[in-house]
């Protein structure tokens, strides 16, 4: 089994634990394996955010519609999501997006990793069809996240919300960019380093947008 | 002519009277607390300025002044911890709302303060120390052996004297300048902001200045020992410094948009990233 069809199946066998043969390649290859736990440690450490209130469906749907589009997880899943909440009625708007934050650098991790993945791993892809797989754009999860966190500032502290809003346009050229070069250049360290300064940008703004350290 | 007389005596008396207003709507508070080693001291304010400095003894000594009677602070003491936060008492603005801190830790203590629109400044101090800005700017300076850590979304961060530590600094659109910090790691992070660092990067550090798309201008004495890589994707570096050649480097260089080099016994290792941005090196 190759990295490529491992991950391809991911979301389940982290659900189910996955068939023989996909336990075998994650026990002797130490890249899905890291991956793997990643994931776990972030769905885990997404549980333990405290909220209050559910979030609107309209959030789900536009990071379920993301995730779909990116080929990341299939239409339908018969029991249970991997990122889905235990607690969802008691989840409110700043922690979904504090959520929403770890989402984007999951994203932005798999991006990265899956970029590189194509090049390396996935060669059976024809040329016509790898800029459509790899050409991850997350615009629709953004604008959504984004207005969210605007709305949040706007509500508690409304001085600062062009501030925020500047900022934010800031940080998604700077994604946009990184992104392209990611694209162009899957194997370039830099590039990606830059992907991910990127991201942990936009998770600090997302932060101290949504923090409830302010009075 | 009296009455023009009159008039004026009443529009002096009515500033006089305003001034008067606004003075006594200021109130001043002073907070003491007498803490142990280590003390973790916390300051969280919507609206003005902190300022943290060293007491001379082993007291957390804060004063607040107060800018309306729409705000109050709450302040709490358990133990080694001491946290004063500002509390809005109503809707109010910016002006009404504001309360300016000045405060004294012990020189160990541990710091964390937060302003939305306010400056930050910390001086002196030798614990670790978070300091976060939302649209405020950040002073840090004579800061040892110490983990700072600073975050601002547009606010210009300056950075002066600071030693033997870990540094992280992350800002979206906020300049960042150094002079004189050198640690094991230093980590500087802007999107559209210019760093600017002038100093030798210390010894056996580990530095990271990276940008999107400002420039980044680094400026070394010739007695610095360092291992430097800069590259800018799409914009442009120029090397002023004599640096000897690398016979190994983790990407090709190419000529305008990076180059890699040693100088001294190459003690620190210096990477300078630039999205589209220019990276100058040059000579004190």
């Amino acid at each position: 089994m190759t990295c490529a069809e491992f991950q391809k199946v991911l979301p389940y066998i982290i659900e189910t634990g996955g068939i023989a043969e996909q336990e075998e390649h994650l026990r002797t290859c130490s890249t899905c394996s890291d991956l793997v736990a990643d994931l776990k440690y972030i769905a885990e450490c997404a549980k333990l955010l405290v909220p209050m209130v559910e979030p609107s469906p309209r959030v789900w749907n536009e990071i379920s519609k993301s995730l779909e589009q990116e080929g990341l997880v299939r239409k339908a899943t018969p029991r249970g999501r991997l990122l889905e909440p235990t607690h969802a009625s008691r989840w409110g708007p700043a922690a979904w997006i504090g959520s929403a934050a770890i989402l984007l650098l999951i994203l932005g991790g798999l991006f990265i990793h899956r970029a590189h993945s194509n090049r390396t791993e996935d060669a059976s892809l024809t040329p016509a069809a790898q800029p459509a797989r790899s050409g991850l754009s997350f615009q629709g999860m953004n604008d959504s996240a984004d207005q969210q966190v605007l709305e949040q500032v706007q509500t508690n502290t409304p001085s600062l919300h062009d501030t925020y809003q500047t900022n934010l346009q800031r940080v998604n050229s700077y994604i946009a960019d990184a992104s392209k070069s990611v694209e162009q250049n899957p194997d370039d360290a830099d590039a990606q380093q830059h992907l991910r300064d990127a991201y942990e940008q936009k998770a600090m703004l997302y932060d101290m947008a949504t923090t409830r350290s302010l009075p | 002519m009296t009455f023009r007389r009159n008039a004026t005596k009443l529009v002096v008396l009515a500033f006089a009277g305003m001034a008067f207003l606004t003075a006594s709507a200021q109130t001043r508070k002073e907070f003491r607390y007498t803490v142990g080693p280590k003390a973790a001291v916390v300051v969280v304010n919507r609206f003005g300025p902190i300022t943290v400095r060293p007491s001379s003894n082993n007291q957390v000594i804060a004063t607040a002044t107060l800018h309306s009677n729409k705000v109050e602070v709450d302040e709490t003491h358990n133990g080694n911890r001491v946290e004063l936060r500002s509390h809005l008492l109503q809707n109010v603005n910016p002006q009404e709302g504001q309360i300016d801190y000045d405060v004294q830790v012990p020189a160990d203590a541990m710091v964390n303060v937060r302003t939305a629109t306010g400056s930050l400044s910390a001086q002196g101090l030798q614990g670790d120390v978070v300091l976060v800005a939302d649209a405020g700017t950040v002073d840090a300076r004579n800061l040892s052996n110490a983990s700072v850590h600073i975050k601002t979304l547009n606010g210009p961060i300056t950075l002066a004297n600071i030693s033997n530590g870990q540094l992280d600094v992350t800002s979206v659109g906020g300049d960042v300048n150094m002079n004189g910090v050198t640690g094991s790691r230093v980590n500087v992070n802007t999107a559209s902001g210019k760093i600017v660092y002038v100093g030798d990067f210390g010894g056996d550090g580990d530095y990271t200045l990276s940008n999107h798309s400002g420039d980044i201008d680094v400026t070394l004495p010739q007695n610095a020992s360092v291992d430097i890589t800069a590259r800018s994707v799409t914009g442009s570096v120029q090397n002023d410094f004599p640096l000897s050649q690398k016979s190994h480097t983790s990407f090709a260089p190419t000529q305008g948009r990076s180059f890699a080099g040693t100088s001294n016994s190459a003690g620190s290792s210096v990477q300078l990233r630039s999205f589209s941005g220019k990276i100058r090196l040059k000579k004190q």
